[in-house]
């Protein structure tokens, strides 16, 4: 068949990516009655292993995320392994990882929407659901972290009886002004396309699953005016999105950066996270795909190699932009920077840590510089599923770095400490990810996780045109 | 509300250019635009089918919106430390401007996009203009062109539309599709 | 609703003698139990929890044989550019125009431990868990100052309770605050008179005048604190 690319030699013919248009989602188009008849089953249909999940999960969710977190509630902080001088660890670190997921959904719906890349079509809810789900337990963190979290609220700005308003200085009001923006607006982002496929569910189903979907399709009927309108709305959340994506991670970023911190007193904050976001963010997305193909119904006629394919692509993009930032970083404070600086990248590069600063380089720069050039394995869905994963235990890798290692190496040698997370603190992120896992399992089975008609709007944009000789595939802009 | 009978001829996915040939013949036939509907499972250009631009106002409410989210902030930034004034390090207590940009920007953003939700929103549930009716083929891909006319030229109607391939439904009766 | 006193602001201000600093931590445990600090007990400490608002920082100099010790005892430096307040988000830590010093809030703090990160001088504590008081010791609690439960940040205040007791006395007495009216428990308590306090606005004040001796320094200024209190560099001297 198709004949690979070699490191040296020849050069792909340009034949091979075109033999079969079949093989790509928009050459392939199949009637909407079948394809809605797919995606409604893919909905509805659960197995044992579905239910092994749901309850292994839910169980993970109640005992790991409520049990150890209402356990550190009434005893105390104490029960972490934080102490002076680090007094952010794994929750912090973690709740940076989930907002980076997070934006996972955005890149893939607002931004490729706006560059009109048409292979985002199929997986655009898929990505989306991870920002709200990412959204939704990265959110609970600053809850979690908090020494006294029955008063939260003395953050919420609302005219109340102390008389205070919180300090709109702190970034983390900012933090909890961007995570509250970035969560309604995503999930307002999530439902608007998801109209559509709602209306096709309401005329598939019955019993109580058609009421909630008869009331989530706001009635609709696909008139000129509602899809119009619909149309403008989304052209507003894409182009808006974007920018406040952008703040979200930025912001993050300047929870630490604004600090005098050594080590964390950097310029190159925002934009570093915010591609780091996107480096594990699209690596999720890359992750979750993969599962969703294995396990769903008829996933794989909407999921097919050239979606990991290109998503590696912007993956090895993503991973050399992540370098290129790290480098800035590093080269800046190693070049001539603060003596506390230079000490901290030695010990976070030679330290008894180091082996995290290793795993993250070996992760983030090492595996996706050495395997995603090449064709054929962006092309092996597992291949890419474990390259993904590994990426994410990089980027969770280089948040501990940032966070609790720099923490406990600070100018003062007498005052240098080393943090081990303890079990609780294991325990309630472990409980997150569970969170993430349960809620993603449940809402697979409520919506239409495909937005068919984004599909087959692609496949009718689609043809294969002659033009001399060759049958070229043409995209038209139906608006 | 109109009391003439609306029918509704149902064209198959593929058959785009019946459906935008059958709305010419309709209109030869005396049927004003706005007596007509096009409903349909993926969006169509209205240049596609010859029919008038729609128009929406979801723009203006989410700008409105911004504007609504840009005093607020303001008032967050600048108005609270004239509320209870309390130094923070060295920063000045009454105008500080470089901090106030991010509160400045988020809430403007979250002004935006939640306004333009409940634009759509507020528009999805007012009455519309033009025909009323649905069918369930249309979530499957088909394409339904809605409309109403004089009976006397049913005849016509009927062989019009059989001559383009498509399913004529008379009385379509307006099922409640939401609350 | 508060109003910004618009009277000329005491500015207090805190020297250390690192020639008279002898280690003895008498200055800690003074602290503690003017201002109702709990005692964490050995593993605690070991582990770095210890709250002490106060602690005395020895350093080992020289080689073996010929070691020799230098204090330094680090509390809260009431930076007049202090990182810990801007990012504080219920502005539990805010700075006081009246007193020029930092204050501690205890009922608005959250427990974001955030200035505590900021802190370059790891001068603030937080309270990982409720304190352990058996009678009888509760009767030995000072009823000047609050008695922090868990998830709160603690730090030194330069004995604020001292310095608006001392507030009150002057004004009772129809007199303005003179120096030596107001000491805090860890400068009360240091038996070689290495720790001065008082009012830095006053050039006439034993602080003022040790303050401009010429061995004087600030710990990490180049941050840009503006810290309050001022060391004199030791001569080698008693561990100095």
């Amino acid at each position: 068949m198709a004949a690979e690319a070699k490191i040296f030699g020849k050069v792909q013919t340009a034949e091979q990516e075109h033999e079969d248009p079949t093989e790509q989602l928009m050459f392939d188009p199949r009637p909407r009655e079948e394809m809605n008849r797919m995606v409604m089953e893919m909905m509805t249909t659960t197995t044992k292993k579905f239910w092994l999940f749901f309850f292994g999960l839910g169980g993970g969710v109640v005992v790991l995320l409520f049990g150890a977190w209402g356990y550190m509630i009434s005893t105390g902080m104490w029960v972490t392994g934080l102490h002076r001088p680090i007094y952010w660890g794994v929750f912090i670190v973690t709740f940076v990882f989930w907002i980076g997921i997070s934006h996972a959904g955005t890149f893939v719906s607002a931004i490729l929407r706006v560059f009109k890349s048409e292979f985002r079509r199929p997986f655009t809810r898929a990505a989306e659901l991870m920002t709200t789900f990412g959204l939704a337990a990265g959110a609970l963190y600053p809850l979690i972290h908090l020494g006294r979290v029955w008063v939260f609220y003395f953050m919420v700005p609302y005219p109340n009886a102390r008389w205070l308003w919180p300090n709109f200085r702190s970034p983390l009001v900012w933090d909890l002004l961007a995570i509250t923006t970035y969560l309604l607006s995503s999930t307002i982002y999530l439902f608007l396309p998801l109209v559509p496929d709602l209306a096709m569910a309401r005329d598939r189903t019955t019993g109580i699953r058609h009421m909630a979907y008869k009331i989530l399709a706001l009635g609709w009927r696909g008139t000129e005016a509602e899809w119009f309108r619909l149309k403008k709305a989304i052209q507003i959340f894409a182009f808006a999105i974007i920018p406040v994506m952008f703040s979200v991670h930025t912001i993050v970023s300047w929870d630490f950066a604004v600090s005098q911190v050594a080590g964390w007193h950097s310029t190159i904050f925002g934009p570093y996270f915010i591609v780091g976001a996107i480096l594990s963010g699209v690596a999720a997305v890359v992750t979750i795909l993969f599962v969703l193909r294995s396990t769903l119904k008829h996933m794989d006629y909407f999921l097919r190699p050239e979606h990991f394919d290109a998503l590696g692509k912007l993956l090895l993009v993503f991973s050399f932009a992540w370098g290129y930032f790290f480098f800035n970083d590093y080269l800046l404070g190693w070049y001539g920077g603060e003596a506390a600086v230079r000490q901290l990248l030695t010990a976070h590069a030679s330290g008894p840590a180091a082996w995290i600063w290793y795993t993250m380089l070996i992760c983030n720069i090492g595996i996706p510089w050495l395997t995603l050039w090449n064709r054929k394995i962006r092309r092996t869905p597992w291949l890419m599923f474990i390259i993904t994963l590994l990426i994410n235990v990089g980027m969770y890798a280089e948040r501990f770095t940032i966070i609790p290692l720099t923490l406990g190496h600070q100018r003062t040698p007498f005052d240098w400490g080393v943090y081990t997370p303890r079990p609780i603190e294991l325990a309630i992120v472990l409980g997150t990810f569970c969170l993430f896992a349960f809620l993603y399992l449940v809402m697979s089975r409520l919506i239409p996780l495909v937005p068919v008609w984004e599909v087959q709007e692609g496949q009718v944009a689609h043809t294969l045109r002659k033009v001399g000789k060759a049958e070229i595939p043409t995209v038209t802009d139906l608006e | 509300m109109y009391s003439k009978v609306v029918h509704m001829a149902l064209f198959k996915e593929e058959q785009i250019d019946h459906a935008a040939e059958a709305i010419t013949r309709l209109r030869s036939l005396g049927i004003p635009d706005r007596d007509i509907s096009v409903i349909s499972g993926i969006p169509y250009s209205e240049r596609i089918l010859d029919r008038p631009m729609s128009w929406t106002r979801v723009g203006l409410i989410g700008l409105a919106g911004a504007v609504a989210g840009f005093i607020i902030a303001l008032l967050f930034a600048f108005g609270t430390p004239f509320l209870y004034p309390l130094r923070v390090a060295d920063m000045p207590i009454f105008f500080p401007i470089p901090t106030s940009i991010v509160v400045v920007f988020e809430i403007t953003m979250l002004g935006l996009l939640i306004s333009t939700f409940i634009g759509v929103f507020v528009e999805t549930i007012s009455p519309s203009y033009g025909p009323k009716g649905y069918h369930p083929k249309v979530s499957d891909g088909n394409i339904a062109v809605l409309f109403s006319g004089p009976m006397d030229l049913d005849e016509k109607f009927h062989s019009t539309f059989a001559e383009l391939g498509a399913t004529l439904e008379h009385d379509v009766e307006e099922e409640k599709l939401w609350l | 609703m508060a109003e910004v006193s618009k009277e000329i602001a005491a500015k207090w201000g805190l020297v250390v003698d690192q020639d008279r600093c002898t280690g003895c931590n008498a200055c800690v445990v003074a602290c503690s139990m003017e201002n109702n600090v709990p005692f964490g007990g050995e593993d605690n400490v070991a582990f770095g929890r210890g709250t002490y608002w106060i602690y005395n920082k020895r350093l080992w100099e020289g080689e073996y044989p010929e070691v020799a010790p230098a204090f330094q005892p680090v509390m809260c430096q009431q930076c007049g550019s202090a990182p810990c307040e801007p990012v504080c988000p219920t502005f539990a830590s805010v700075h006081s125009e009246e007193e020029q010093i930092n204050l501690m809030v205890y009922n608005r703090c959250i427990g974001t431990r955030y200035c505590a990160n900021n802190c370059p001088y790891h001068a603030r504590q937080f309270n990982w868990q409720d304190p352990d008081i058996p009678e009888p010791m509760n009767s030995y609690l000072n009823p000047d100052v609050t008695v922090r439960r868990r998830g709160v940040m603690e730090k030194c205040t330069f004995c604020v309770q001292r310095i608006v007791a001392g507030r009150q006395t002057a004004a009772d007495e129809n007199r303005p605050m003179a120096d030596g009216d107001v000491t805090p428990a860890c400068v009360a308590a240091c038996p070689s008179g290495a720790l001065v306090f008082g009012n830095l606005s006053d050039p006439n004040s034993r602080v003022s005048q040790m303050a401009a001796n010429e061995r004087q320094y600030k710990l990490m200024d180049e941050l840009g604190t503006k810290p309050k209190v001022t060391y004199l560099k030791g001569g080698g001297r008693n561990g100095g």
